[in-house]
């Protein structure tokens, strides 16, 4: 408990942490900011308009479902009823800032919140090997198998809420921005569950690859080391072997983590006959993350455990 | 019960290229209770090394070791909170203050302000404690370093090299405060290249080179290991003076400008007295004091290791 406490206070003296949250900031201050300057705000009767179709659509989805009578749990995109999808497949028909498409929006913003995670756990890792001071906190507490599990969780707790609290500010300011510059209307009705989800799943995957980022700081005691080989790995190999090799990409890590964000599995695209072939389904997405990041983790901890700190 | 006690340790390192380099080759080792013990020998001797070894931080090939009574492989976390460190070169956060950086270990440990407080005032940095590390010189990043290693009211301290790179006025601070650190009934073990500097602050020293013990032992001891004391004179007919002093059985010779009288200090009444009643009158007196340095090089001239 007093380690997880001194680890706490390490993580929240870093720099990084603050300039992670303020950039976090100012960046959905300013890119919404230019939305709702560009954004032009529709009158009372274009929504009027858009209602009245948006509202002939959904009823006629609902009709059409119910004569498919397709089961409700095999209905894409993770909606709960035909209701709930039909509202959220439709989209009105006018060009305007939707509080409807945050959800949207925000699995597109997953990229950069990944990002912010990948950093802060390859900095919080590879921070003490660069200045030395590994060797300082080992004097203090030998046992490195706590030394790596507690601060393993502080990053992971870091970054888990530093990360929602950015999707909240965001989904935040974009209710305040389409409420102002357009509509909030048009809402599915498992709307806000939605898009709690989603922040909860993108923080959830974020959490996933920071840990993993931190695993490999440990291993090459370095920041720098870390970021080069985890970019190296999911852009370059990832991108080539999934390009070369698509069938493979059930046991992608990228893949896996756009399934788990998106919840919309990945199909093989080479199957031309036939019934369509599922390479990652939603579980099965879950599982390669979670078995990324603990096969890394082991695998830096033996490291950790078993090498000289010089 | 010795504070350290290493038997047999052994550490080779795996080159890049292949092939090994034995950092340390068997060394055998016992630092008393209390005082400051020494630890002597050139860079690259396997004296940082051998600390590493003692704090968990590498893996010996062979041998063990215990600190506090303890084995180190099995037992070190039960008695580290009764140990203080610095390998090395003081490593702290540079951007943090010198306060944050030591709240950040005393939470480890669950020690509070005031433990914080009483450390720096002891090396005297509580007025600096809140500036970053980064505006501090490398005496003041020492001193904080060993404000560190107080925090735990440690009975052993293990000191790597605390002098190093310090200006002479931060050499003496160091110096004053492993002294008074030793005199609370702490035991300090100090490694050290320096060996003038060691020899005014320990009670017992180990000289170590190529990974093997030398000599070890209280300090007097060490040093009369090579018999070389005697005692210098300066008079205006140096061999007048030599022919006086072989008359009266005392064995002497003329280097540099001076008689060498080879005996100990404690005889120098007896040469003054032979001169005096010769009708030669001496300008100076005093004893041909053996150090560390001399010593070292005596007991190593034949391995090839000094510096």
């Amino acid at each position: 408990m007093r380690l997880l406490r001194s680890e706490f206070l390490r993580a929240r003296s870093r720099r990084l942490v603050p300039m992670v949250i303020i950039g976090g900031l100012v960046g959905i201050v300013i890119g919404m900011g230019i939305v709702a300057i560009t954004a032009t705000k529709p009158s009372a009767a274009e929504i009027a308009q858009a209602q009245a179709s948006f509202d002939k659509q959904v009823a006629r989805c609902e009709r059409d479902i119910a004569a498919s009578q397709i089961p409700v749990d095999e209905l894409p995109s993770g909606a709960t009823d035909p209701e709930a999808y039909c509202e959220r497949t439709w989209s009105p028909q006018f060009d305007a800032v939707l509080l409807r498409d945050l959800d949207t929006i925000l699995q597109g913003t997953a990229t950069f919140v990944i990002l912010l995670a990948v950093l802060l756990g390859a900095s919080l890792g590879g921070a003490d090997w660069t200045s030395n001071t590994m060797q300082t906190l080992l004097t203090w507490e030998p046992r490195r198998v706590r030394v790596f599990l507690v601060r393993a969780l502080v990053i992971g707790v870091c970054v888990f809420v530093i990360t929602v609290f950015l999707q909240l500010v965001f989904a935040a300011v974009t209710a305040l921005v389409a409420s102002t510059r357009g509509s909030a209307g048009f809402l599915p009705s498992d709307f806000w569950r939605s898009v709690a989800l989603t922040i909860g799943r993108v923080s959830a995957v974020s959490t996933a690859l920071g840990v993993i980022a931190y695993a490999i700081a440990m291993i090459g005691r370095s920041t720098v080391a870390a970021l080069g080989a985890l970019f190296g790995y999911l852009i370059l190999f990832e991108a080539v072997i999934a390009g070369f090799r698509p069938t493979i990409q059930g046991n992608l890590l990228v893949r896996a983590a756009i399934v788990v964000i998106t919840h919309q599995r990945i199909l093989d695209q080479t199957a031309f006959d036939g019934p369509s072939v599922v390479l990652l389904d939603v579980p099965k997405a879950w599982l390669v993350v979670g078995i990324y990041t603990l096969v890394l983790g082991a695998l830096a901890l033996v490291v950790f455990r078993r090498r000289d700190v010089t | 019960m010795a504070m350290i006690e290493i038997e047999g340790l052994r550490k080779e390192y795996r080159r890049a290229r292949g092939g090994r380099t034995v950092a340390v080759d068997g060394l055998d080792l016992s630092v008393p209770e209390g005082g400051v013990f020494g630890f002597l020998g050139p860079n690259g001797a396997g004296k940082t090394t051998t600390i590493r070894c003692l704090l968990g931080l590498v893996r010996p090939s062979s041998g063990r070791l215990s600190l506090l009574g303890a084995d180190v492989a099995h037992a070190l976390p039960s008695v580290i909170g009764r140990v203080g460190s610095i390998v090395e070169a003081p490593a702290m956060f540079a951007r943090f203050s010198g306060r944050r950086n030591l709240e950040i270990l005393a939470r480890i440990h669950g020690e509070g302000d005031a433990a914080i407080d009483a450390s720096l005032e002891r090396v005297g940095l509580r007025d600096r404690a809140t500036d970053p590390v980064k505006a501090y010189s490398l005496g003041m990043k020492q001193r904080l370093a060993i404000a560190a290693t107080l925090l735990r009211d440690p009975s052993l301290l293990i000191l790597d090299e605390p002098a190093n790179g310090l200006d002479p006025a931060g050499i003496v601070e160091v110096r004053e405060l492993l002294r008074s650190l030793g005199a609370e009934g702490r035991t300090i073990f100090v490694s050290s290249h320096i060996l003038s500097e060691v020899q005014q602050t320990a009670d017992h020293v180990a000289i170590v080179a190529k990974g093997k013990l030398i000599k070890a032992g209280p300090v007097d001891e060490v040093l009369a290991t090579t018999g070389t004391s005697g005692v210098i004179v300066k008079l205006a007919d140096l061999e007048a003076g030599r022919r006086a002093l072989a008359d009266a059985n005392i064995p002497a010779t003329i280097e540099g400008g001076a008689i060498r009288a080879d005996v100990a200090p404690d005889q120098s009444e007896r040469i003054s007295r032979t001169l005096a009643q010769a009708g030669l009158y001496v300008s100076e007196l005093r004893p041909d004091t053996v150090d560390l340095e001399t010593v070292f090089l005596e007991l190593t001239k034949d391995k090839g290791v000094a510096d």
